[in-house]
């Protein structure tokens, strides 16, 4: 019976977030949260393990308590339990934090054999939490895997789509693992499922229920970067708009021009 | 930790058989910048040592010191051994930086003896600031989707740690130094402590149509496209162009094209003499992998910001304008 656990992030519809022109706040009121969509893949990923190879599956979350909607997804489609790390003390986390977080609360629950993670976030997009966890796991790690071939003797035998071809290794369990999307698509919930999981119970742990936790190592005194600034994009001086009355006139002074540049 | 006990720059030399990274020598060349303002010695690392060629390009890039890590356990890329050796030789040296290629192997190393080290790690910075009144370097990158531009810093730890994409900085060789210090490390890392090997690779088909890096067009389609049947008539558009398509993130989220076709900081930098972007919205995220001789943008919307990175922008329909372009370079073909 394998153990898998899956790590998941609820982000805010980055392409619905606006910045407020004049203070540079970000504008999120009223943009649904979703389950970051990478993550997605990883949960199927982890399902798919579930039944080709027997195990129980963990889907565990850092954040507000509204986070747990994504557990709820998860249990929604097959995952046996959810862990949400929340309390005010992990606020401000960068992934240095956020992975000792995640890792130590996972160890109440754990030792885990497999441990799937999405390759980035959307929000974020560090791409960086997978290998930081793997670390913090202190396991073998499996990136941009495509399939995942065999389980035996402790040993994952997977695929790996790298940008020049495909590599095939083994990594002892245990080992994290981020995938593509290509063959991992989600599933969807069955309805009745889809309902059950409104009500299960999630398991929510605080900065005092995680056993060993050092509270310097969480939230921003954990945290190994930070964000002292952030401003809107400079744009460019603004270039020509074309517009010669009809879509034929306005096209052909563009091709004019293009070929004044030397570039057609 | 006293951070100004912490100097020198390190760029990791990653290798793709016996060559040298074409983006390790991109950051020996944008380091060597960063290092001219702190007064700082930028040093390379090597993980064995390398064919004189290869020598030569790093030398070329000005670095003042090379470490070669010698000993077992290198003969090819091991997350284990790798970020170990990284840690120990950090932890000797004590450099103020570390900067790492950020390909595959890169994103997945760093990070690791970043946390090893308890430091801060930074990913896909467009741009290296140094903040002479803290000390710190500033990573500068579009966040949230290309809404926002954010600095980051790593403002009490050491090394800070970056990974940086492939094609973010210019190739510009400032000159050798006189005197460059090499320096070999022996590190044994025992074959039993390794917990991944590769079993075998196989090289994929290169479809050239795939490969936009060094394309001299590239017609980039957004996510103003509502159909996938319409992309035809993009493809048709950049062929008579001489040219490829490409596309931003949407796209490849939808399943319309695939991931080495999305531009951008995430995707694929390019370089075209011309480049044409149809239904984009111009987040940063996208334009930043654009650094195109001639900007053209077609969009619905008068306000998208695609337009002010333009030189030339036209507004309307993009099938429409597509199909008048392709129409006029037809004629003109004929």
């Amino acid at each position: 019976m394998l153990k898998i656990l899956v790590c998941v992030k609820q982000i805010p519809d980055v392409d619905l977030v606006k910045m407020d022109p004049e203070t540079g706040n970000l504008v999120r009121d009223g943009v649904p949260s979703l389950m970051n969509p990478l993550d997605t893949n990883a949960l199927e990923a982890a399902l798919q393990i579930k039944e080709r190879f027997g195990g129980t599956l963990t889907a565990i979350t850092m954040g507000p308590p509204a986070a747990a909607e994504v557990l709820r997804e998860s249990i929604s489609v097959g995952a046996d339990e959810g862990v949400l790390v929340s309390g005010r003390a992990f606020g401000g986390a960068d992934t240095l934090s956020t992975s000792y977080s995640i890792a130590k609360a996972a160890e109440m629950s754990g030792p885990y054999d497999l441990i799937f993670a999405g390759k980035e976030t959307l929000d974020g997009a560090t791409g960086q939490m997978a290998s930081q966890l793997a670390e913090r796991f202190d396991c073998s790690q499996i990136s941009c895997c495509t399939e995942i071939e065999s389980i035996e003797n402790g040993v994952v035998r997977a695929k790996r789509q790298l940008d020049s071809g495909v590599q095939t290794v083994e990594a002892k369990l245990p080992c994290l693992i981020t995938v593509e999307k290509a063959g991992f698509i989600p599933r969807l919930p069955r309805l009745n499922s889809w309902l059950q999981s409104k009500n299960a119970p999630i398991t929510v742990l605080d900065e005092n229920s995680i056993a060993g936790l050092d509270t310097q190592l969480i939230g921003v005194p954990g945290s190994g970067t930070i964000v002292p600034k952030i401003y809107p994009p400079q744009l460019p001086e603004p270039g020509q708009i074309l517009n010669e009355g009809s879509m034929n006139a306005t096209v052909n002074k563009l091709v004019e021009l293009l070929e004044e540049r030397g570039v057609l | 930790m006293n951070k100004n006990q912490y100097r020198d720059m390190w760029v990791y030399i990653e290798k793709e058989g016996e060559k040298v990274a074409q983006v390790s020598l991109e950051l020996c060349c944008e380091i060597r910048k960063l290092c001219n303002e702190t007064g700082e010695k930028l040093c390379a690392v090597s993980f064995g040592s390398l064919p004189e060629g290869e020598l030569d390009k790093i030398l070329e890039c000005g670095i003042d010191r090379l470490i070669i890590v010698d000993g077992s356990g290198y003969e090819q890329f091991n997350i284990d051994s790798y970020a170990n050796a990284f840690t120990v030789l950090s932890r000797k040296y004590m450099p103020s930086a570390i900067f790492v290629g950020g390909t595959v192997d890169g994103r997945d190393f760093a990070p690791r003896f970043a946390v090893q080290l308890n430091t801060g790690c930074t990913s896909d910075a467009m741009e290296l600031v140094y903040n002479r009144d803290s000390g710190d370097i500033e990573f500068i990158e579009p966040a949230v989707g290309g809404k926002i531009m954010a600095v980051i810093t790593v403002p009490v730890l050491r090394p800070q740690v970056g990974t940086i994409r492939p094609g973010t900085f210019k190739y510009a060789p400032a000159g050798r130094k006189e005197n460059v210090e090499t320096v070999h490390e022996v590190i044994d890392f025992p074959t039993e402590k390794k917990r991944c090997r590769v079993v075998s690779f196989t090289p994929d088909y290169k479809d050239p149509e795939l490969d936009i890096a060094d394309c001299d067009v590239v017609v980039c389609v957004g996510n103003g496209l509502k159909n996938k049947e319409d992309l035809e008539r993009y493809r048709r558009l950049a062929k008579l162009l001489g040219g490829k398509i490409g596309c931003t993130r949407p796209l490849f989220d939808r399943g319309i094209l695939p991931y080495q076709l999305q531009v951008g900081q995430s995707g694929v930098m390019i370089k075209p003499k011309l480049y044409i972007g149809f239904g984009i919205s111009g987040a940063v995220n996208h334009t930043a992998g654009v650094d195109a001789d001639v900007f053209v943008a077609v969009n619905s919307d008068p306000d998208a910001q695609i337009f002010a990175y333009a030189d030339y922008g036209i507004v309307g329909d993009m099938n429409k304008v597509c199909d008048t372009m392709i129409a006029a370079l037809e004629a003109k073909k004929a």
